[in-house]
């Protein structure tokens, strides 16, 4: 059995790393009645795990975190549980008892969304550039991974683009461990296009994507247990 | 932009946001339109070293259970967020609510070290307070306490009041009587003096300080009108098992020092080892009950989920049921797969039992402090520990699996030889050679100790604190001795601490209100962070002594008369003149005292209503 929930990673706890948000999450298993599965040997820690790692700085309400456990327990307790062990500011506001061939949440990870929320004198070249964008074939940027820094196409990775209104953007983008595009990269990149540069932003991840047994995308969280 | 908008704007510019983040699990909300006092608890250090403060947790637990008054927490920002600050005219503010330090109405700072003091001003200077408590007419009351409170005449210009001794009671007594005055609207100075009877607190603008040609005191006194006393007696907590402690700590997010659950299993010591300043101010023992200790444990594992448990005291070995205890908490949280770890343990006290449970869960590292190299020194600082002692309990540890121990000592005791000095290395040898002495099936791989040695810095309220501090040249001499000889023992590291900063240490643990003016000028001179190697600069310090024409000397390596007037003698820490001055005159004789358990030994604490049994 496993138990997934979805928590807010928002406010002033969106400066907490990934690697802190894990360590405090181990803590706060412990701190529930659930049947936590253990791994064995020296430092036994949960068998817990993450769709995807957060960014500093960037906010969710999606946040999935799944937990293996040794035997079943109802999801309205589990939620409790997971409630009472986080502090107000991080809420947690779902929670699926899956089984345990439920496909695991990072390997089902396709795309995500975003919202983009900006800030600047400028802004208005950065919705205007949009159109332009989405018509572009191939749209060059430096993706920095740990190896060093590589030059990515990303425009195939972007699936949808667009302005909400004047001020926030809506953005689909790839999210796999071969075809990643982050939004910040996206956004640097239009801003240094369109000359826009003292433009601000922030990001909300609104969605995690996977794809179903009929190809279609739908948020992890919904997924089919079979 | 609200201040929590401005503050979140720097979290990216910053090496380590999540220190100044807030809202970590376990810390309290409140509304603040519905508390009467709002308290400001300042750690001048950083968040992580701070966060793992017990005296913090305690008082922060205490102050909350109040529903007329909310603690908030408040670190000092690190060099980075600092400039941050004041680029932006971010002011200091507290971590759970984000509110400016200067809206507080008591600011109560935590005085651990003295090399934290140029951050207490740093502090005040970032809350947009003036720093010295004279010229500030409105906003939160300073008030400082902790060990260093026990000579607080260097500080004493920059504090509003000082409590000495416990905080569990004395802090809801000044906060009590906060109320009061708040609500009477008489004039700011009335709360000193309505404060200044209570048992602990020391309002030092209430006393006038005067010198002798030679510069020493000729004498501290009250001043007429303020109804001072002329002697300020410690605040103590007799009944430690009925005394507030922690049910619920703050879970920080990031790492820091201590991440785990802390109990105090007694406060005090019995030893009486002449050095050590906790040993003499903490007095007398008090213990938890074992009950007590259990209940404590279990909720606290349930509320923080740590895996872990220290039992923290002076000497945790002393604790008089301690197999018991150890057992029990093994036997209840095994199943959760909680560890019990046991720091400074004494090398005297039988260890093999305590051992054997504690590695059930998990191991810990083995840590002893034999202090001194030879069995005279040893005996000149009460350690009342033999190498024999020293000798069966690390053979206990390497035939239990142990394979590496830290040894602690001090350079710089008095009466020290460099032969003294060299016995650090004889013993260190000695312990080499027990391990070795095991045969290789029956001890553990990885052998490796550690011999630390740190400069011996004089205190208040001790009977070294006639003593001057061994100069420079004498430690530096030493230090490169032991050095050298110990780079012959394979398997042996040798760590020792810089002289420069034990030297300022002292200047600051035995000075007195001139020592203000220093502090000042260094903090002006950008002084931060002094107990970090990489931000103290001994330079700017000694810039600040000659620009304020302070002899560094006169403080740290004076020798002092035995009938000098030090600069805390109106303060009383339990333990009585008397019995420091026949200390001090059997350390030079190097006779031992034994354990007061053992029979009363006549410290002074019998003035104490119902300190002693």
């Amino acid at each position: 059995m496993r138990a997934i929930f979805e928590f807010s990673k928002s406010g002033r706890l969106r400066f907490i790393s990934h690697l802190d948000l894990q360590r405090f999450m181990m803590r706060a298993v412990r701190r529930t009645d659930l049947p936590v599965s253990y791994s064995q040997g020296f430092n036994p820690h949960p068998h817990m795990s993450f769709a995807s790692a957060l960014a500093m700085g960037w906010s969710s309400d999606v946040e999935l975190m799944d937990i293996r456990l040794t035997e079943d327990v109802v999801p309205e307790h589990a939620l409790q549980q997971m409630q009472s062990a986080l502090p107000a500011e991080m809420p947690v506001h779902r929670c699926r008892i899956v089984s345990d061939r439920f496909p695991a949440l990072m390997a089902s990870l396709v795309m995500a969304d975003y919202r983009v929320e900006l800030s600047g004198t400028y802004i208005s070249k950065v919705i205007d550039f949009i159109p332009s964008y989405l018509s572009l074939d191939t749209v060059m940027a430096v993706r920095k991974t740990k190896s060093g820094e590589k030059d990515v196409n990303i425009r195939p990775l972007t699936i949808a683009l667009s302005a909400v209104d004047q001020r926030q953007l809506y953005m689909r983008l790839m999210l796999t461990p071969d075809e990643t595009l982050k939004p910040d990269l996206l956004m640097d990149t239009i801003i240094r296009q369109c000359d826009a540069m003292e433009t601000e932003y922030s990001i909300f991840r609104t969605a995690l994507l996977g794809r179903d047994a009929e190809g279609n995308i739908v948020p992890l969280m919904e997924l089919s247990d079979e | 932009m609200t201040l929590s908008d401005q503050i979140d704007r720097l979290m990216m510019k910053v090496k380590k946001p999540v220190h100044y983040v807030g809202g970590e699990f376990g810390s309290v909300m409140k509304d603040p339109a519905a508390v009467d006092v709002r308290y400001a608890f300042l750690f001048p250090d950083t968040y992580d070293v701070g966060m793992s403060h017990l005296g913090m947790k305690i008082l922060y637990h205490t102050i909350n259970k109040r529903d007329d008054a909310w603690c908030e927490r408040v670190f000092s920002p690190w060099v980075d967020m600092e400039q941050q600050m004041r680029e932006n005219g971010i002011p200091l503010f507290s971590l759970e609510s984000r509110t400016p330090v200067r809206e507080f109405d008591i600011l109560g700072i935590t005085l651990q070290y003295e090399m934290s003091y140029s951050n207490i001003l740093s502090a005040l200077d970032l809350s947009g307070m003036p720093l010295r408590a004279s010229d500030r007419k409105e906003g939160p009351f300073v008030v400082c306490g902790g060990p260093c409170a026990y000579n607080p005449e260097p500080l004493a210009p920059f504090v509003d009041f000082f409590v000495l001794g416990d905080g569990e009671v004395s802090t809801h007594e000044y906060i009590d009587v906060y109320k009061e005055w708040k609500a009477s609207g008489r004039p700011r100075e009335d709360y000193l003096k309505m404060i200044s009877g209570i048992q602990g607190v020391y309002v030092p603008s209430f006393y006038d300080v005067t010198y002798n040609d030679d510069h020493t005191i000729r004498d501290v006194a009250p001043k007429p009108g303020t109804n001072a006393p002329s002697l300020v007696m410690k605040a103590l907590v007799n009944d430690l098992t009925a005394a507030d402690y922690p049910e619920q700590l703050i879970v920080p997010y990031g790492e820091i020092v201590h991440n785990r659950i802390m109990l105090e299993i007694f406060r005090g010591c019995t030893r009486g080892c002449r050095f050590c300043q906790a040993g003499m101010i903490y007095r007398p023992v008090r213990e938890r009950s074992m009950d007590k200790l259990l209940e404590l444990a279990q909720r606290l594992v349930d509320a923080t989920g740590y895996d872990e448990i220290s039992l923290m005291s002076l000497s945790s070995g002393d604790y008089s049921c301690l197999p018991d205890l150890a057992k029990e908490m093994v036997r209840r949280f095994y199943e959760k797969r909680v560890s019990i770890s046991l720091p400074s343990q004494r090398i005297d006290t039988f260890l093999t039992e305590t051992l054997k449970e504690t590695q059930k869960v998990k191991k810990t590292g083995l840590t002893l402090a034999p202090e001194a190299g030879t069995q005279r020194l040893r005996d000149v600082i009460n350690k009342g520990v033999t190498e024999s002692d020293l000798l069966r309990s690390v053979r206990d540890a390497f035939e239990q699996g142990w394979s590496a121990v830290k040894l602690y000592f001090m350079l710089g005791l008095p009466t020290e030889t460099d032969e003294d000095a060299l016995g650090i290395v004889d013993l260190a040898a000695k312990v080499r050679d027990v391990y070795f002495s095991i045969p290789k099936s029956q001890r553990a791989p990885g052998f490796r100790i550690t011999v630390s040695a740190s400069v011996f810095v004089p205190k208040p309220f001790t009977p070294f604190q006639w003593c001057g501090q061994c100069s420079h040249e004498v430690i530096e001499r030493r230090q490169q001795m032991i050095k050298r000889e110990i780079s012959r023992l394979k398997g042996v590291d040798f760590k020792y601490h810089a002289m420069d900063l034990s030297y300022l240490e002292a200047c600051f643990a035995l000075g007195d209100r001139r020592m203000a003016d220093v502090l000042e000028r260094a903090f002006r001179l950008g002084c931060r962070f002094d107990g970090w190697n990489d931000q103290f600069n001994y330079n700017a310090w000694m810039q600040a002594f000659a620009d304020t024409g302070v002899d560094p000397d006169f403080y740290a390596t004076r020798n002092k008369r035995r009938d000098e007037r030090l600069p805390w003698d109106h303060l009383d820490a339990g333990v009585s003149k008397d019995f420091l001055l026949r200390e001090w005159d059997k350390a030079q004789r190097a006779e031992l005292t034994h354990d007061c358990r053992k029979g009363c030994v006549g410290c002074g604490l019998k003035r104490y209503e119902g300190a002693c049994r």
